[in-house]
């Protein structure tokens, strides 16, 4: 798992978010990070750390939705096979992205789930029909059970040849 | 067959042994490649060609890796060659004793760096993954500064008595200045590109001209200061293409793909070809404790330095080398031809032993070439390498990158880490606030890049479908929704909608097909001029309207798709008519009170699509319309814009045209010749 220098310099990161020095971090503590208000995503990867329904989070809570974004060690492959997944497995790294499409937790991205993330990403300047048909032609594309919508499974494949394990990884969590 | 065995490469130096033979049997003398022409004409295209399609996302994500290869790993072999040929030297008897140090390190230099012609040559053919490919050609690209610098500085040191460590310092100094410089160099020239693309909309013919000439500008600019201008081209290359590409009309952007491509591939052939004369021409003094060390070394050298350097890099990458990976990258490290035109540059005063040091080179690069070359398929067969993926980049895809682009860029600021992706975040929102400002023409410059790629991929797919003929391959409801839906705010002009009856198709049909004859007679000549200044123009709103137009286009197309493709139908007729540009967007302000004539193009089969915006009022209506939107289906005729988005001669008709001058001044153009692998007109975004 994470090493001692690691989770030390985590700690003290968390620390230093946590203005109201309570031991946990409320959503305003996330959203003081400058970089994050900018960016298209920011207020659901900040939900993404709060347990559902909860407004506090604590270091472990931290750490743990962190740990998702551990790199994938090569002698942790096929280590475990009756343990319980690693967070960090390939799997579990494109849950968590999917649970970020998915808000209402459905399992499934619907149109409009999609929609609303383009509309964040792509900006304002775009009109909703074009975004539309983008949302229509994506979910074209992955949809193969017919639904309309993309479910975990079909996430997954379309996914399967960018590398996930490179790209949801932060090196420093190594 | 002989080619699935045997690399081009290899054919191509054999012929040129065959050549040099018959010439040398002749009793003339064989040419030899020299230096000049073959860094100042043979070297550029190929590497322009490298770095204007350079893999960028692949290339930043391995940087590091390919940096510690490309520096770190040329000097050791260098170096580890060097020293061992002088050991070498020193036992070798009489005959080697009196090369010294200097020589021998300089020697090592020259033919420790991995050549990117021989490299692209062989990994072309193999398809391997892209991982290791922009590894070892990324290295390849990269090492020249090292080798710049270590050549200067040998071949000085050699006229020198004495190097002391000053010139040391300076030496090791001066890396950093001709990397750098180079890089500068370029991205200067890449910068002044770009912003020269800004400003072509009129000139659209020249354009592809700007690129090579500011390339090649570059290039040259860095080569007079003794600066790397292997990496000026590449970061020019790298620099001014997704400015341009957004400037640039689309056939621009074809002409520059295919001139690239056309000319890297006549510089290879030739560099190899010289290669074989060359060697059958040259002066030789084998010697075979030279020669063989040198192969030896070479080899082992590579082999450590890919082991050494893989175990350290290791400890940073997140996705580790494997052993295989290491075994490709260590055999990939071909030799090629500017390691012999290096050494034929050195002066024989200085360097008497140069013959010897040319066979030794050339030794070496057979072997790299043909032993490596010809085995490294099978190998790869056999320890079941990755290959390439072929598939094309998803809408799928690039949607889910953009959106982890962002997770992870949130994560990482989260953790308060400045790694790779804060930082790529931080240049692409500069480029966005300030850079594309200044490069990118008009209204592009606000386009997001899912947007680009998705028009991209729509206009690339309505081309598929029709020159595929489109029988049984017509898109799902969606996509033909999805192209209905583009852009519906722009519906300013009104559309008059007759219906045609089977009969009147038929009628314009036959027309058409009477006429298509004379009308080629009757061609105006392909003249440049009518392709710059259109004195009956001036509609600003072209463009608009032009995207428009390429929206129902791409809807035509798609009811097109029942009809059969006639003979004139031919794919490039249709293709030389297609959205004349509609990526030459300059969105010019709506001046709606120009009105313009526009055709679109109409499928017979469908008669309410068929839409006429009519200049004048009175003509339109009961001429059978356009006879022209007809037959050749994706027809467009362009009544305004000299705005060379269209480089097809579509001479506005001084209106009040009957149908047949219509159609005449509307087929001038007869369009490009059809080729036979045209497959991909475009080069799709995040490539």
């Amino acid at each position: 798992s994470v090493s001692h220098s690691q989770i030390t310099r985590l700690y003290s990161r968390f620390t230093s978010l946590d203005k109201g020095e309570n031991g946990t971090l409320s959503r305003e503590d996330f959203q003081r990070i400058p970089e994050l208000a900018i960016n298209p995503l920011g207020d659901r990867i900040i939900n993404a750390f709060f347990p559902e329904g909860e407004d506090q989070v604590n270091f472990r809570g931290f750490m743990r939705t962190l740990a998702h974004f551990r790199p994938i060690e090569d002698n942790e492959k096929g280590k475990d096979q009756n343990g319980p997944e690693p967070l960090n497995s390939r799997s579990n790294k494109l849950h968590f992205a999917f649970r970020l499409y998915d808000l209402d937790k459905d399992d499934k991205i619907s149109r409009d789930e999609l929609l609303q993330v383009l509309r964040m990403m792509v900006g304002v300047n775009i009109s909703d029909e074009q975004l539309g048909s983008i949302a229509d032609r994506t979910i074209q594309e992955a949809d193969q059970d017919g639904d309309s919508a993309i479910s975990f499974a079909e996430f997954v494949k379309v996914l399967e040849k960018v590398d996930v394990e490179q790209k949801m990884s932060i090196r420093f969590l190594h | 067959s002989v080619s699935n065995i045997v690399p081009e490469s290899c054919l191509l130096i054999v012929v040129g042994l065959l050549v040099g033979g018959l010439i040398k049997g002749v009793g003339e003398k064989p040419p030899i490649l020299k230096s000049d022409i073959f860094f100042l004409f043979l070297l550029p295209p190929i590497i322009l060609d490298a770095g204007y399609f350079l893999p960028l996302r692949q290339f930043t994500e391995n940087l590091g890796t390919i940096l510690i290869f490309a520096v770190v790993g040329t000097l050791w072999n260098a170096f580890f060659l060097g020293g061992l040929m002088y050991a070498v030297c020193q036992l070798g008897g009489p005959g080697l004793n009196h090369i010294g140090l200097l020589a021998n390190l300089l020697f090592g230099s020259i033919i420790s760096a991995v050549d990117p012609v021989a490299v692209l040559a062989v990994f072309e053919e193999i398809h391997i993954n892209e991982l290791l490919h922009i590894l070892v050609f990324g290295e390849s690209l990269l090492n020249d500064a090292v080798t710049v610098v270590l050549y200067h500085l040998f071949e000085e040191f050699a006229t020198f008595e004495q190097v002391t460590i000053i010139d040391i310092i300076l030496g090791f100094l001066s890396f950093f200045v001709v990397s750098l410089g180079g890089v500068f160099v370029g991205v200067i020239y890449g910068l002044i590109a770009a912003f020269t693309s800004r400003f072509t909309s009129h000139i659209r013919v020249i354009e592809p001209l700007f690129v090579f000439l500011y390339s090649y500008m570059a290039y040259l600019s860095a080569e007079l200061f003794h600066l790397s201008g292997i990496m000026a081209l590449i970061a020019s290359g790298v620099v001014m293409r997704p400015y341009v590409e957004a400037n640039i009309s689309h056939k621009s952007h074809t002409t520059i793909k295919y001139f690239l491509k056309m000319w890297s591939s006549v510089s290879e052939t030739l560099i190899f070809i010289f290669l074989g004369v060359s060697t059958v021409a040259g002066h030789h003094y084998w010697n075979w404790t030279f020669v063989i060390s040198t192969l030896l070394f070479c080899l082992i050298a590579r082999v450590l330095g890919v082991l050494v350097l893989t175990w350290f890099i290791n400890k940073f990458r997140i996705v580790k080398l494997t052993p295989k990976d290491q075994f490709i990258i260590a055999y990939g490290g071909l030799r090629g031809a500017i390691a012999f035109s290096l050494c034929y540059l050195l002066d024989y005063k200085h360097f008497g032993m140069r013959d010897m040091f040319l066979t030794a080179i050339i030794t070496v690069i057979f072997f790299t070439v043909f032993v490596q070359g010809m085995t490294i398929r099978p190998l790869v067969d056999l320890l079941a390498v990755k290959k390439k993926q072929e598939t094309k980049r998803s809408i799928n895809e690039e949607i889910h990158t953009q959106f982890l682009d962002h997770l992870l860029t949130g994560i990482e600021d989260i953790c308060g880490h400045y790694g790779h992706h804060h930082w790529k975040d931080k240049l692409n929102r500069f480029n966005k606030k300030y850079v594309k400002k200044c490069l990118i023409a008009g209204e592009r410059s606000k386009e997001p890049q899912l947007i680009a790629f998705y028009h991209k991929m729509e206009m690339k797919q309505a081309i598929e479908l029709v020159e595929s003929g489109g029988i049984g391959k017509i898109p799902s409801a969606v996509s033909t929704v999805s192209i209905q839906n583009i852009n519906p705010k722009t519906l300013p002009v009104e559309r008059i909608l007759p219906a045609l009856s089977k009969d009147k198709e038929e009628e314009i049909r036959k027309i058409l097909r009477n006429n298509l004859q004379k009308t080629r007679q009757r061609l105006r000549s392909y003249n440049r001029h009518t392709l710059v200044a259109d004195p009956y123009e001036e509609a600003w709103n072209q463009m608009l309207l032009r995207r428009q137009k390429a929206r129902q286009l791409e809807q035509k197309m798609n009811n097109y798709l029942t009809v059969p493709a006639h003979k004139l139908d031919s794919p490039t007729m249709s293709r030389a008519r297609i959205g004349s540009d509609p990526l030459a967007y300059e969105p010019k302000a709506d001046s709606e009170n120009l009105p313009i004539i526009t055709i679109d193009p109409a499928s017979p089969q469908s008669p309410e699509s068929v839409d006429l915006m009519n200049e004048e009022p009175k003509g339109c209506a009961g001429l059978p319309p356009s006879p022209e939107e007809d037959e050749e289906g994706l027809v467009m005729r362009v009544k305004e814009p000299s705005s060379p988005g269209t480089d097809d001669v579509f001479t506005p008709g001084t209106g009040d045209s009957p149908g047949n001058q219509r159609m005449l001044r509307c087929l001038s153009d007869p369009g490009p010749r059809p080729e036979p692998e045209e497959g991909e007109p475009f080069i799709p975004k995040g490539q």
